[in-house]
């Protein structure tokens, strides 16, 4: 209605401005040429008086071959001396003022337009113009005017019965989808037609948003059931330990030892709950304030010396290849702890005589930085999940662990504007973390 | 809506235009001009006469065949038709006259 009713404003406004620019400017043609007569005849006053003013008069008619000219020129009883007009009309009474009158011309009545004109001495003089057919040009001006307003209206009238039908038809349909999926079915999405059109286009987008919410719920849900699994054990080992100890200790020892073992095990569940809190923490992004200029390099070589004991233990050597490294932009310990965890993982599940390489490598694009083993490596089909909280795979089972390391160095990559990528080192597993460069 | 309807609206749109000239003598009976007779078609084609006499020149053809048009559409009844010939041929003696 709102369309409708400002494309009817507009033609309206058109139609106007075209009737001014056209009728109006016919008016003001009539009214110049009454006011230039009116000056020619006072003029032809000032020099000869009446007599050359009745004879101006009657050459200006005898001239006047658009047949379009009124004169009368009276004395002060109103008698006709001049023109041709049989007798002064009622109701010309003021001087100046424009007058629209109705006069007879051969037998047919016509209209035209006057103006008064009072002279010295009480003479009064009348000049006209039959206007008659600019009169009838502008009703077909304003037939044709107001035909073109009425065709615009109902034209506006049915384009927004058009496009409210259109907008209600889509609305509709999404408002089902959303009535749906808020009344639990999730496996709704929202129609699109085919037609390829920009409600197609925002059809397809929204399902694509529903589809990301579905993605999300789902790795929500399985979180949850991971928590729920991961966390039972470790929980109901302390608990029985807790009251086997209870029950069975003999001295205030063996219940103190029972007691450490107990909070060993919590202190374990308390870890997962910080890494998880980490991860969320790096993934709602609160860590950019922590942003600086980092050296890649020596976070390598701080990671290197922390585990070169761990690795020496268990017969790994460990080798650093960090050639100058340009600094980026990042978190100095949100990255130590992502080599940190990759570093872990490597010497966790490398054979004894193996080797662990951390390299770092000046890119284009930024750094990369690698961290290799000679492990059992990922198969291929679980490197994709290998990211998630909480997924470990077959090999993994038998080692410590969360499964939350990977889901925290993928974190802290997307965190940088990275990626992290799981590739087979042939043998063994490579983990490069690719970051932008300073900007 | 149909025709009249449409003109209504359109004269009022004339009227909206055209406020500026009050309707003179609407209930009286509409001025006569005496420029469209018998008459004055025969007054005209005196002073055609006139002003031949009167003139220095030859007189144009056009003149000869409007006046004589003029006369005869006047007399046929084609008064308005008749005096605008007149008027011509009026006109082309005045501006013979006033050339130098």
């Amino acid at each position: 209605m709102v369309y409708a009713g400002l494309l009817a404003i507009s033609a309206a406004a058109l139609a106007f401005y075209l009737w001014w620019a056209t009728a109006g400017l016919l008016d003001r043609q009539t009214e110049a040429a009454i006011h230039a007569d009116a000056q020619g005849l006072s003029e032809r006053w000032t020099e000869g008086r009446l007599p050359l003013l009745v004879l101006t008069i009657r050459e200006r008619l005898e001239q006047n071959v658009d047949d379009d000219a009124l004169y009368l020129l009276v004395n002060s009883d109103l008698q006709p001396l001049a023109g041709n007009l049989r007798g002064w009309p009622a109701g010309v009474d003021d001087p100046g003022q424009p007058y629209e009158l109705r006069v007879t011309r051969a037998g047919a009545q016509t209209v035209a337009q006057v103006q008064r004109y009072d002279l010295p001495d009480g003479y009064h003089l009348l000049i006209g113009r039959d206007v008659q057919a600019r009169v009838k040009l502008r009703q077909l001006l304003a037939d044709a005017l107001l035909w073109g307003l009425v065709v615009v209206a109902v034209m506006a009238l049915a384009g927004a019965f058009i496009v409210r039908s259109l907008f209600r038809r889509t609305l509709a349909n999404v408002s089902v989808t959303a009535a749906a999926i808020s009344s639990g079915d999730f496996s709704r999405r929202v129609r699109v037609s085919g037609r390829g059109d920009e409600f197609d286009q925002l059809a397809e987008t929204i399902n694509d948003m529903l589809d990301r919410i579905a993605r999300l719920m789902e790795g929500v849900r399985q979180v949850s059931n991971a928590i729920a699994h991961d966390l039972r054990t470790p929980i109901t080992r302390a608990r029985a330990r807790l009251e086997d100890a209870a029950l069975h200790a003999a001295t205030p020892g063996e219940l103190h030892a029972a007691i450490e073992r107990a909070t060993g095990d919590l202190d374990g569940i308390v870890a997962v709950f910080q890494a998880l809190l980490r991860i969320s923490e790096i993934e709602a992004g609160s860590r950019r304030a922590a942003f600086t200029s980092l050296d890649v390099g020596a976070v390598l070589a701080d990671v290197a010396e922390l585990y070169d004991p761990l690795a020496e233990e268990k017969g790994l050597r460990l080798t650093l290849d960090a050639p100058s490294i340009p600094p980026i932009h990042g978190d100095p310990e949100m990255l130590r702890q992502a080599v940190t965890n990759l570093t872990d993982n490597a010497i966790k599940f490398s054979p004894p005589g193996g080797e662990v390489r951390l390299s770092a490598v000046a890119v284009p694009s930024g750094v990369e930085i690698a961290v290799a083993d000679q492990g059992p490596g990922i198969p291929p089909e679980d490197r994709s999940r290998a990211t998630e909280r909480f997924f470990r795979g077959e090999a993994a089972r038998s080692t410590p662990g969360s499964g939350l390391g990977l889901a925290l160095v993928q974190a802290v990559a997307l965190l940088h504007g990275g990626t992290l990528r799981l590739e087979d080192a042939d043998p063994g597993l490579r983990a490069t973390l690719s970051l932008p460069g300073n900007e | 809506m149909d025709v009249r309807a449409i003109r209504s609206l359109g004269l009022g749109l004339l009227l909206l235009n055209g406020g500026t000239a009050a309707a003179a003598g609407a209930d009286s009976a509409p001025s006569v001009v005496t420029t469209d007779t018998p008459e004055y078609c025969q007054k005209l084609f005196d002073r055609i006469g006139q002003a031949i006499q009167t003139a220095t020149g030859p007189t144009p053809v056009e003149v000869a065949s409007l006046s004589t048009e003029g006369k005869r559409m006047c007399h046929d009844g084609l008064t308005r038709g008749g005096i605008l010939r007149l008027r011509r041929a009026l006109l082309i003696l005045e501006q013979g006259s006033a050339a130098p």
